[in-house]
């Protein structure tokens, strides 16, 4: 066992692919110098990546406003027409609308394979429990979100005020590093309900709210329509492809010598 | 110690996340690398963090989470693997060479997800080798994990119907049957930690218990999502499976959460039709267990569900939904000898929530849920515990909310007496709910027996309870509730003459059980609904069939006296008001006597009562005003008053307010659409009289101050002779109007006169309305022609 040795010459050994510009080897060194032990680095986009085909959506928002419904209706076996360039879903799971109430318990997760730009991305959906008795565990789950996904009921005007709570909430837990950019999707569900009529909370509203949060994206929707749930998730994984960019790397401070002499080595720009 | 012990804790799970990260960093090269050898090592020693027994499931929860996380990306490996021409199934075997068992059953779930997904074998068997060999593991908080883990992968590959892993025929059953066992598995685990370590660390235990429920109720949650899952397979298989163990573990946190799973994680629909299976296994909980919250929540729920839609009505009437609850609460109070009062209530106010929203024709069900409340309030007296009471307030408002109609709660004869246990304090409270509820629903009490009863049940704001006013009650608070019972009095109106006079004749005799304090605010609005009585019947023929009839002079009889108990406070300024209110109403129905005692009465009250100079000025004006307008008094009468007036007028205490209140004097011998009050002599005498007073006040200020006072009364006066010039009084003369421009033209100019900017610009446009109505030209203009101004 040795100490990592701080050039960036041994470094790039341990990560042989992680890095290209001399730049991010220069942030590297600085940050290994400084023996902090995570550090961010944008990686090159092309750059084939197991951990970076995993991406992670966080369902939330209050209790009833439709969340595992909304997970349960995408992506819906509905005709696709243009919009369908970009995305092209391979895993279809269309499950039947229930119009009932069922509470979730504890946090709960379907995955979904899309392809985005001729790469293959898993999408980790976790649904949560919005009664808060049931998140006994607390929320650790949160962790690694690359996508949060805030959830209200058009026809509640709580359920709307509430956002706040549920984003900041979210930042608090999740601790993304970078708080201000991270890429939430708002969504105003149940627009079927009494054809409209019941709706308390205007779309105006819903916006002026996004816009005021950093320009949030923002999609009404009816799970039990099926209206609009394609289009809001696509957004969604879209911009968690887009905050996957960068990742944060672990680098141990103690190499084994005998692995680092395994590794496979490959070109080096150094 | 607990500092130390959570310090501790912090590290522990510091080390842990560290030797994780260390691992999965190899883990992840050997990825890089294909190596699948170095990453089942690196995957087993990461997972070798997890055999930890020094945390809290909250911080193992962390610890878990990241290992879930990097096993996703071996689990992606292993796909890869596969899609390379890697056997599954020696992958299933060879992840099960790691020499620790928890590493080797999380390896091994991970891999029997790719397995099942491959379907190289069908996924009820390897769900079944994966739910038996997690038996490995027997300590409880890893048992658990490892569980919800199996429980979490294999959740999108159960062989539900529509689902790609559906197999044969009976593919739900196994789909349920997997849930159910790891379910079970789960719930011993579960269970068997109350039992284990020390009883002094019972709280602690418990603690950790409760934050580890939710794996437990996570299997529920599943077995809820699975499309495969019918009523007709729910009641036979689903729910009584679920209650078996339920019930049978006998513990109290278990039986408490398992129930509220049930109830929230199933719809309504499925509820409603095994209410008998549910309800059964209610009293075959432990004693312990706060049943009332339960059964709560399913009202609650099923409430909710009759309130969504009118369609689903039929359903609840078909299986007898209420008595079947109702006959459920009795039994469970009956065994809960204990139960506190809020318990009961609770139930109480969760059915009657439920009977209005299902049954929102079947008052008697509402009644029945009440009567059955007192019943059992009954031999406890005045209720003193602060949750209960809320609680009664809540069930009391569960009928006002329904029908926003006070009318069919009153018809609820066990209402008043549920309203009986409340102390004074909250009685008030929900007499202010009930009167918050008719203005808001605008809801008409049109009889006297109703309002009977409303006033029953309000009466906390209308006297003392017990007798005793209550001196800590707030000024402001006071004020509002006597405020609101005002304008409820106001609310309560009939078109019919006779109900309106019972009506009245009911709220007042509440009304004057109210003491001193509260007469101040609810004579007035009982002294202006009468009136209102009075203004429907005047004009109508009097006494039409005979005596019984409500009459004007009956009315203004019972005000009288209405208002005479303002004395008691006593109120003379109000009462002043009201009676000269009245006198103007019995003018209006030709009521020559009635009119002359109530201004007998004001008068009196002036005399007698009202003693403040300031007040003396407001009420002496009230007068005024009023008697000018009355016209039904016959000479005598008519000149006693305004003698009286006139008299009251010179004896104000400051020279000003008698000069003002003399000058308003000369209007009661002037009135214009009456010819024979048309004195002008007697307005000249009062006129001049004003003058002279006006005089003496302006001397008087002299000598005190050294300077003339302003001028003000002068122009004053002015203006009345200029009224009353215009209005063809022939003693008001030119000539008397251009001396008193000249006279207040010299006071003005006068060295010793103080300047005034206000009597000045009063004075200028005086003199340019006189100017004005010369221009207009026409009878007018002639009139004001000779004036000079």
């Amino acid at each position: 066992m040795v100490v990592a040795n701080k050039t960036t010459g041994q470094s790039s050994s341990v990560r042989p692919n992680r890095l290209e510009s001399s730049d991010q080897l220069r942030s590297l060194s600085l940050s290994l110098s400084l023996s902090l032990r995570s550090i961010r680095i944008p990686r090159p986009y092309t750059m084939p990546s197991r951990r970076r085909t995993l991406l992670k959506v966080i369902i939330l928002g209050d209790s009833g406003v439709g969340k595992t419904s909304l997970m349960n209706q995408y992506p819906s076996m509905r005709d696709h027409g243009e919009s369908y360039t970009q995305f092209c879903f391979l895993l279809y799971v269309n499950k039947k609308f229930s119009n009932q109430y069922k509470a979730t318990i504890g946090a709960d997760f379907l995955t979904k394979e899309v392809q985005f730009e001729d790469r293959l991305f898993t999408l980790q959906i976790w649904d949560t429990a919005g009664q808060e008795r049931f998140q006994s565990l607390g929320v650790a789950f949160y962790r690694g979100a690359d996508c949060c996904v805030l959830v209200y009921d058009v026809n509640s005007m709580k359920s709307f005020d509430n956002l706040n709570n549920w984003r900041e909430e979210f930042l608090i837990q999740a601790s993304p590093s970078d708080p201000e950019n991270f890429p939430f999707v708002v969504i105003g569900n149940k627009i079927d309900v009494d054809g409209g009529n019941s709706r308390v909370v205007s779309e105006k509203k819903a916006r002026a709210w996004c816009a005021s949060k950093g320009n949030i994206p923002y999609f009404e929707t009816s799970a039990k329509e099926g209206i609009n749930v394609e289009e809001a998730f696509q957004c969604i994984a879209k911009n968690a492809v887009k905050s996957g960019e960068e990742d944060e790397i672990y680098l141990p401070d103690v190499i084994d010598v005998a692995t680092v002499g395994q590794t496979r080595s490959s070109g080096c720009e150094c | 110690m607990m500092a130390d012990g959570h310090e501790d804790e912090e590290k522990w799970l510091a080390a842990g996340i560290a030797g994780l990260q260390q691992n999965a960093f190899y883990m992840h090269r050997a990825l890089d690398s294909n190596n699948l050898r170095d990453a089942l090592k690196y995957s087993a020693q990461m997972l070798s963090e997890l055999r930890t027994s020094k945390l809290s499931p909250h911080k193992y929860y962390e610890l878990y989470m990241r290992a879930f996380d990097e096993l996703r990306k071996l689990e992606m490996f292993f796909k890869e693997e596969a899609r390379r021409g890697c056997s599954v199934i020696d992958l299933y075997e060879l992840v099960q060479h790691a020499g620790n068992i928890l590493p080797r059953l999380y390896l091994l779930c991970t891999v029997g997800s790719v397995y099942i997904k491959s379907k190289e074998a069908p996924a009820k068997d390897v769900l079944k080798d994966l739910v038996e060999m997690c038996r490995g593991i027997q300590h409880p908080v890893r048992g658990l994990f490892l569980r919800s883990y199996l429980s979490q992968v294999s959740r999108d590959k159960l062989p539900d119907i529509g689902s790609e892993y559906e197999g044969d025929a009976d593919t739900v059953t196994d789909a349920v049957e997997f849930v159910l066992q790891n379910f079970t598995e789960m719930n011993k685990l579960w269970v068997r930690m109350q039992h284990q370590g020390p009883a002094r660390e019972k709280e602690k235990r418990e603690k950790e218990r409760s934050e580890l429920r939710d794996l437990v109720g996570k299997n529920l949650h599943v077995l809820g999502q699975i499309e495969g899952v019918d009523l007709e397979m729910y009641k036979e298989t689903v729910l009584p499976r679920v209650l078996e163990q339920v019930v049978n573990c006998k513990d109290e946190i278990a039986q408490f959460y398992l129930m509220d799973c049930i109830i929230q994680v199933f719809p309504d629909e499925y509820h409603l039709q095994t209410l008998d299976i549910l309800l059964g296994a209610c009293p075959q909980l432990q004693p312990s267990v706060d049943i009332k919250t339960v059964l709560s929540q399913l009202m609650e729920r099923l409430s909710n569900y009759a309130a969504s839609s009118t369609e689903v009505l039929p359903e609840f009437l078909q299986v007898e939904a209420f008595s079947k609850l109702s006959n459920a609460i009795g039994k469970v109070i009956e065994a809960q000898v204990d139960m506190p009062t809020v318990g009961v209530v609770t139930l109480y106010s969760s059915l009657l929530k439920f009977t209005l929203h299902v049954h929102p024709d079947r008052l008697d069900y509402a009644d029945q849920v009440l009567g059955a409340c007192v019943k059992k309030l009954a031999g406890k007296g005045k209720i003193e515990d602060n949750k209960a009471t809320k609680q009664i307030v809540a069930l009391l408002s569960a009928p006002l909310d329904k029908y926003n109609d006070i009318v069919t709660a009153l018809k609820l004869s066990n209402y008043p007496h549920v309203m009986e246990y409340l102390d004074n304090e909250t009685n008030k409270v929900m007499a202010t709910v009930i009167i918050q509820s008719i203005m808001k629903n605008k809801t008409q009490i049109s009889t006297a027996e109703k309002v009977e009863a409303l006033f029953e049940l309000i009466k906390g704001l209308i006297k003392d309870l017990d007798g005793t006013p209550d001196d800590e009650v707030d000024e402001d608070d006071f004020k509002e509730e006597q405020n609101s019972v005002a304008r409820l009095i106001q609310m309560l109106c009939n078109d019919d003459p006779e109900e309106m006079f019972k009506i009245i004749c009911t709220v007042r005799k509440h009304v004057l059980t109210g003491g001193p304090k509260r007469l101040l605010f609810t004579v007035p609005p009982l002294v202006f609904s009468s009136l209102k009585l009075v203004r429907q019947l005047q004009g109508q023929d009097e006494n039409p069939f005979g005596d019984d009839t409500t009459t004007p002079k009956k009315i203004f009889q019972l005000l009288n006296q209405t208002i005479e108990a303002l004395s008691s406070i006593p109120a003379p300024d109000l009462a002043l008001r009201l009676y000269l209110q009245c006198a103007e109403a019995a003018n209006d129905c030709e009521l020559e006597p009635v009119a002359y005692e109530f201004f007998t009465q004001a008068y009196i009250l002036y005399e007698e009562e009202i003693s403040d100079s300031k007040a003396q000025v407001t009420a002496l004006h009230l007068i005024i005003g009023t008697l000018q307008r009355m016209h039904v008094f016959g000479v005598e009468n008519r000149d006693t008053l305004t003698h009286k007036a006139t008299g009251y007028s010179a004896k104000l205490l400051k020279k000003p307010d008698q000069c003002r209140a003399v000058y308003a004097c000369a209007h009661l011998f002037w009135v214009d659409d009456q010819e024979n009050m048309k004195d002008g002599e007697r307005v000249l005498i009062c006129l001049k009289r004003a003058l002279r007073i006006a005089n003496a006040a302006q001397q008087m200020s002299n000598a005190a101050r050294g300077s003339t006072g302003s001028s003000t009364l002068f122009v004053e006066i002015l203006n009345k002779y200029l009224y009353f010039f215009e209005k063809g009084n022939p003693q008001i003369t030119v000539a008397s109007i251009q001396s008193l421009i000249e006279l207040i033209t010299n006071e003005m100019q006068s060295e010793s006169t103080t300047p005034d900017p206000a009597t000045d610009a009063f004075f200028a446009s005086t003199l340019r309305y006189i100017q004005f109505q010369k221009q207009k030209g026409g009878a007018v203009g002639e009139k004001y022609e000779p004036i000079k101004a």
